[in-house]
């Protein structure tokens, strides 16, 4: 015997969930890096403080005047620590005049 | 390190986010998430972890360094929002066959079979539920989308529960939105699945199995609530193989475990539930993702002299590199469970050990030589900077003393931070002297427990359910 296959009709909803954000703007960017402050942030994984010391020193050839401000100033954005490192973020860019940020490491 | 990226923006300061080359997908998928699907990232070549120094300073002078630039003075493309279907209307008509074919297709089901959900089918779930269908339990990242007490619904009728079960799918995406459990990791590389562990009456009343094969599926309760909550990091939080969920191997769902509640009361230990702070008799699930585990068999002696060496052991054995959550990542996050069966909890507890003579047993022999602790968090691996010693990090209070007793590099050091962080739980076999251990993903997942509410009339609810398998 053979089974013949279910032919009714379904009208099935959606299984996801409503986004609860909209597009936001992303910040405008750097005319140029000449001069500027920029912020290190780091999740302490994946050799950042090895890239890190590299993009400091290629920038600073590159840009007069360019500064960075330490991944250690802000604490890493990953495990422990991540919570209040996120919380903390914006008054330490203030602080440390940040014009722009560099954050890894996603690997 | 996105969501940095992201704040970074919303405060008006451009970002850059350095990110390995096959991350780019998910880095892409997560930045939707946030909102902003233009997040510049600069690309690092291959990935770093197997580069030499000299290799990793070509691809970031070679590579990196003109796409930070890039990143920080070009102007990204403009970002176009996308449509999505409302959350309650009918978003497709079809056969069983065309709904599997569909959903399969549109990434919303997990390649097996689902059971449709139509408006009739989840209204079914509703009743078991005091909840307004529209209540939001909480909004999941990395998607941020709002998880509704109705879309709860419509992924416990695909994943095949029955609609008497909705309390506890409620109970399971409450404390998928709690902060504390970090659904946002649950993408991460090492794959971690979650377990959840059920406590309370519901246990009996749903027919969850809490005896032999406890971790098999064949349990309708069990193995669909399971993959009730795979669906629900698929559909509602957005984990999905490729793009947001990197498990560089992953595992399949596991099934639903049940404390064997009947045995906890005869000799007199409390459930995990009560472990993490609920009253008894309390109905709870309790959620961890564990990075493995493995089965402890055959338990022989005749006491705890003999047998907590072997269990002990058995946690050391499964916690390897995890231990960066014990000091280092994440400093006292690391919480395995060790499930024993009835007949080896009793056989402790009619020692005379309560449950937390037990934890700190364990501890005692649970370690590993000092050397290798310290390879394990940074060395093998490379999560600590630095490749700190247990020594150091105690001096700069960043692990407990009895991390650097002596500086002995052959001293046994514990695998956990303190007895407690032990989870213990009884189910299995009840008459056969076998344990299980899972090993934890600390902060990526760390244990969170939430109460199973009942609707008001639960019993007659759950008489009209039982009554109707019968017409």
């Amino acid at each position: 015997m053979t089974m013949e296959p279910d032919r009714s009709k379904e009208r099935v909803l959606w299984p996801r969930g409503r986004k609860t954000v909209d597009l936001r703007p992303l910040a405008k960017r750097l005319d140029t890096l000449e001069g500027k402050t920029l912020g290190e942030l780091w999740d302490d994984l994946f050799r950042g403080d090895e890239i890190f010391p590299i993009l400091r020193e290629a920038f600073a050839a590159r840009f007069p005047g360019v500064r960075f401000v330490d991944y250690r100033v802000f604490g890493s954005t990953h495990g422990g620590e991540e919570h209040a490192t996120i919380a903390g973020l914006p008054a330490k860019l203030r602080e440390h005049g940040v014009d722009a940020v560099v954050s890894g490491m996603a690997c | 390190m996105l969501r940095a990226s992201a704040l970074a923006e919303e405060l008006g300061v451009p970002s850059v986010s350095l990110t390995c080359e096959g991350f780019l997908g998910q880095a892409a998928s997560t930045a939707a998430g946030l909102g902003m699907p233009n997040l510049p990232v600069a690309l690092v070549p291959g990935h770093v972890d197997v580069q030499t120094a000299e290799e990793l300073r070509r691809n970031v002078l070679g590579v990196t360094v003109q796409a930070v630039i890039q990143g920080l003075t070009a102007a990204p493309e403009e970002a176009a929002d996308v449509d999505e279907p409302s959350p309650t209307g009918v978003v497709f008509e079809g056969t069983p066959d065309e709904v599997n074919r569909h959903f399969y297709a549109k990434g919303w089901s997990d390649g097996l079979p689902i059971v449709p959900p139509t408006a009739e089918r989840v209204r079914e779930f509703l009743r078991f539920t005091a909840l307004h269908p529209d209540e939001e339990l909480g909004v999941l990242l990395p998607d941020q989308r709002s998880a509704t007490v109705r879309a709860v619904a419509a992924n416990g009728v695909m994943a095949g529960c029955r609609p008497e079960y909705m309390p506890i799918l409620v109970a399971l995406v409450l404390a998928m939105a709690d902060r504390r459990y970090g659904v946002e990791h649950s993408g991460n590389t090492p794959g971690s699945e979650t377990l959840i562990v059920l406590n309370g009456p519901v246990i009996r009343e749903l027919d969850f199995n809490y005896q032999q094969g406890a971790l098999r599926d064949g349990f309708q309760a069990n193995t669909t609530v399971g993959r009730f909550w795979r669906l629900c990091l698929r559909n509602l939080a957005g984990f999905l193989p490729h793009r947001t969920d990197k498990g560089t191997f992953g595992n399949t769902w596991r099934v639903v475990l049940a404390e064997n509640e009947e045995a906890l009361s005869r000799f007199g230990w409390p459930t995990l539930a009560q472990d993490q702070g609920l009253a008894p008799g309390e109905n709870a699930v309790t959620v961890s993702r564990f990075t493995g585990g493995g089965v402890i068999v055959s338990v022989f002696g005749d006491g705890p002299d003999h047998m907590i060496p072997y269990l002990a052991d058995g946690i050391a054995r499964h916690v390897g590199w995890e231990v960066i959550f014990t000091v280092g990542m994440a400093s006292g996050a690391q919480k395995p469970l060790l499930v024993l069966s009835p007949i080896l909890a009793e056989m402790l507890a009619r020692a005379g050990l309560s449950k937390h003579d037990v934890k700190r047993r364990l501890f005692e022999h649970a370690r590993i030589p000092a050397w290798k602790f310290e390879r394990y968090i940074g060395g093998w691996t490379n999560f600590t900077p630095g490749q700190p010693t247990l020594a150091a990090l105690v001096g700069e209070g960043r692990a407990p003393a009895i991390f650097a007793e002596s500086d002995d590099p052959n001293r046994l050091v514990p695998v956990v931070a303190a007895p407690e962080d032990i989870m213990l739980a009884v189910s299995g076999d009840p008459l056969r002297t076998n344990a299980y251990v899972f090993a934890h993903n600390g902060i990526l997942g760390y244990p969170t427990t939430k109460r199973v509410e009942l609707p008001p009339l639960w019993p007659r609810l759950l008489r009209s359910a039982r009554e109707g398998d019968l017409r």
